[in-house]
């Protein structure tokens, strides 16, 4: 008995100290998505909001579309640290809209999205391929297993949105004329063998993929500029993503637009120095990069992940939280 | 009492390096050997694109001929025949040629290839009961470890393609001929051996023209499973890049195109059922020659 009451007196303590050190922040729920680099984001918003912010954050498990319609609906979770906005488009737009929900951060990874990679050492042995137009003249660099005088470009699997797009701009730069093979790898699985088998052997690719991802990270995928500049939106979901496209044309790959929505009771109620920080953190695709890979190898949840990326680069989330903060942030790993 | 609650399991960093060290060795055998393991399976390769154009760039009429005449040949039966005709006709109508093409290939591929390697098993595991014990917990490896498990070593060491396809479809293939020709081996009755030892017959003589005769009514069934397997493995072998209806499968199902799905997957169905039909009967055939002499 005598142990109970002192427990619930040293909690009281403990929770009358935090709030008498820094403001009150109040309760936020963050999604946690289901894929690598979103757990991550969420784990690492948890520690900072709590840590530097004295917020309590609640980590809620979910998908883009469930996730999206609870925040549309309930106003729960607070905040969806990576939300990929094309698949939710409409309804986002309406709720940003109507003022229920807010786009905080446009850009909270840099150089996110999908594109054609090609592994880093083939850029470094051919110095002369800068961009998809100058890979697409060298097919002999890329032969296709089963008809080596072709070049294969690895598509994307049967059934996913971008094969269509892979389809279209296959035939928008003229590839098939120049001897390529587009492959369909059949699955992620086989997509990401083939990349995986290709570059631990040293061989060139090439090939459809997208960041950030710990494959792009672990093989060190380079992602590349197009030559050519995007076509606006107008040409991209009227033509390159439909399979009707008479005459697709060259241009870059959209911009995948991920975005840090919050939900208006967080923008309203909680610490607005919060909000600024969710504001400002936006990971350098390196960074992130490295810990989708340390995430990998080490089979390392969000939460690991989390406590590893703030240990090791300072340089990087410092810049996005307060010095009063940072510093509290700091003592809490120790 | 806490020894009851949590299971005494590894700590999860000595699992983690136990994980990663099996990952590493493999990475590292894939290195060094996977290039040679490429080359030797390249011929085979290259026999499978030369199968699968020459099947697909063949006139159609002149294919669906072939089928028909191979299906008079296998089951001897107008009704089948018939059958036959009218199943690639209608796969044809439907757009589905090229596919169906390209799955008949890979699918004749991986029967004989599995005819070829699971006969001569069978007849090694009949002879002997310790081979037998340990081939047959293989067997049963083969046939319920979930095909994505060996799809991921298998892709990391050849890469996507025909090659790997056919390695997967063949690991869930092979298991029923050899059982079944271990088996029918193993059921010839004693009196009829005693009678061909007592006849004089060398050791191969009893082998083929004895318990293999005696044994086919059940090689045939493993025959006509195997293809039945094979043709279940479509879908998973275009997973890792094997052209043919299991393409347009998988795009339905991550789609939700209801009608797609259906029509691929009932060419499969036709397959299927043309394939059996052909090789239940020809077995049925051979039985009844070999049995009576006075009923063919």
């Amino acid at each position: 008995m005598n142990k109970f009451v002192k427990g619930i007196a040293v909690a009281g303590l403990a929770t009358a100290m935090s709030q008498g050190a820094i403001a009150a922040c109040g309760e936020v729920t963050v999604a946690e998505m289901n894929w690598a680099s979103a757990e991550f984001m969420a784990n690492v918003d948890k520690i900072i909001l709590e840590e530097g912010y004295g917020c309590t954050v609640e980590l809620v498990p979910g998908a883009t579309l469930t996730t999206f319609a609870s925040m549309d609906v309930k106003g729960v979770p607070d905040i969806a640290p990576e939300l990929w906005t094309q698949s939710v488009a409409v309804p986002l737009n309406a709720a940003i809209a109507a003022g229920s929900l807010h786009s905080m951060n446009p850009k909270p990874i840099l150089g996110a999205g999908e594109g054609w990679v090609v592994p880093s050492y083939t850029l470094e042995n051919h110095p002369e391929l800068k961009t998809v137009l100058d890979v697409i003249e060298h097919p002999e660099l890329f032969p296709y297993n089963e008809d080596p005088s072709k070049g294969a470009f690895v598509g994307c699997p049967a059934g996913w949105g971008c094969q269509q797009i892979n389809n279209n701009l296959f035939a928008a730069f003229d590839m098939e004329a120049k001897g390529w093979v587009l492959v369909d790898p059949g699955s992620a699985a086989g997509l990401d063998g083939a990349m995986a088998k290709a570059v631990q052997r040293g061989d060139d690719y090439f090939g459809y993929y997208w960041s950030p991802t710990a494959m792009m990270g672990k093989y060190n995928m380079q992602m590349l500029d197009f030559g050519v500049p995007f076509q606006g939106m107008d040409v991209w979901t009227s033509c390159t993503t439909q399979a009707e496209c008479a005459d697709p044309q060259p241009t870059a790959w959209s911009v995948s637009e991920i975005n840090t929505i919050v939900t208006d009771s967080f923008m309203k109620n909680n610490d607005p120095k919060a909000a600024a920080y969710i504001k400002a953190r936006s990971y350098p695709a390196d960074a992130m990069g490295e810990m989708l890979v340390y995430m990998a190898d080490n089979q390392a949840g969000g939460n690991d992940a989390a406590i590893e990326f703030l240990e090791n680069h300072e340089d990087v989330w410092t810049q996005w939280v307060g010095v009063q903060a940072a510093n509290l942030i700091k003592k809490s790993l120790k | 009492m806490e020894l009851f609650g949590d299971f005494p399991s590894l700590g999860r960093t000595e699992l983690r390096d136990l994980k990663k060290g099996i990952d590493f060795a493999f990475r590292d055998f894939s290195k060094a050997n996977g290039e040679a393991i490429e080359t030797f399976f390249d011929p085979l390769m290259y026999f499978m694109v030369w199968f699968e154009k020459l099947l697909i760039n063949a006139p159609w009429p002149l294919m669906i001929f072939i089928f028909a005449f191979l299906a008079w040949l296998g089951a001897r039966s107008i009704p089948i025949v018939i059958g036959t005709i009218v199943s690639f006709l209608t796969i044809g109508w439907f757009g589905m040629w090229e596919d169906t093409m390209a799955t008949v290939a890979i699918i004749s591929v991986a029967t004989f290839l599995c005819i070829g390697l699971g006969i001569p098993l069978g007849i090694l595991m009949s002879r002997s009961n310790r081979l037998q014990s340990v081939i047959t917990p293989v067997l049963d490896i083969m046939q319920t470890i979930p095909s994505f498990v060996y799809l991921i070593p298998v892709v990391m060491l050849l890469g996507i393609g025909k090659v790997p396809g056919l390695i997967a479809v063949c690991i869930y293939a092979l298991p029923p001929i050899v059982r079944l020709t271990n088996l029918g081996i193993r059921l010839v009755d004693k009196e009829v051996l005693e009678a061909a030892e007592a006849f004089g017959s060398s050791y191969r003589q009893k082998l083929f023209d004895v318990q293999m005769p005696l044994a086919l009514p059940n090689i045939f069934a493993g025959v006509n499973q195997t293809i039945m397997m094979a043709l279940a493995m479509v879908v998973i072998a275009s997973m890792i890049g094997v052209k043919g209806l299991g393409v347009p499968v998988l795009r339905a199902v991550s789609n939700q195109y209801l009608a797609l799905g259906l029509m691929n997957g009932l060419a499969i169905v036709a397959l299927a059922v043309i394939f059996d039909r052909v090789s239940q009967q020809y077995g049925k055939r051979l039985q009844k020659h070999r049995q009576g002499g006075h009923d063919v």
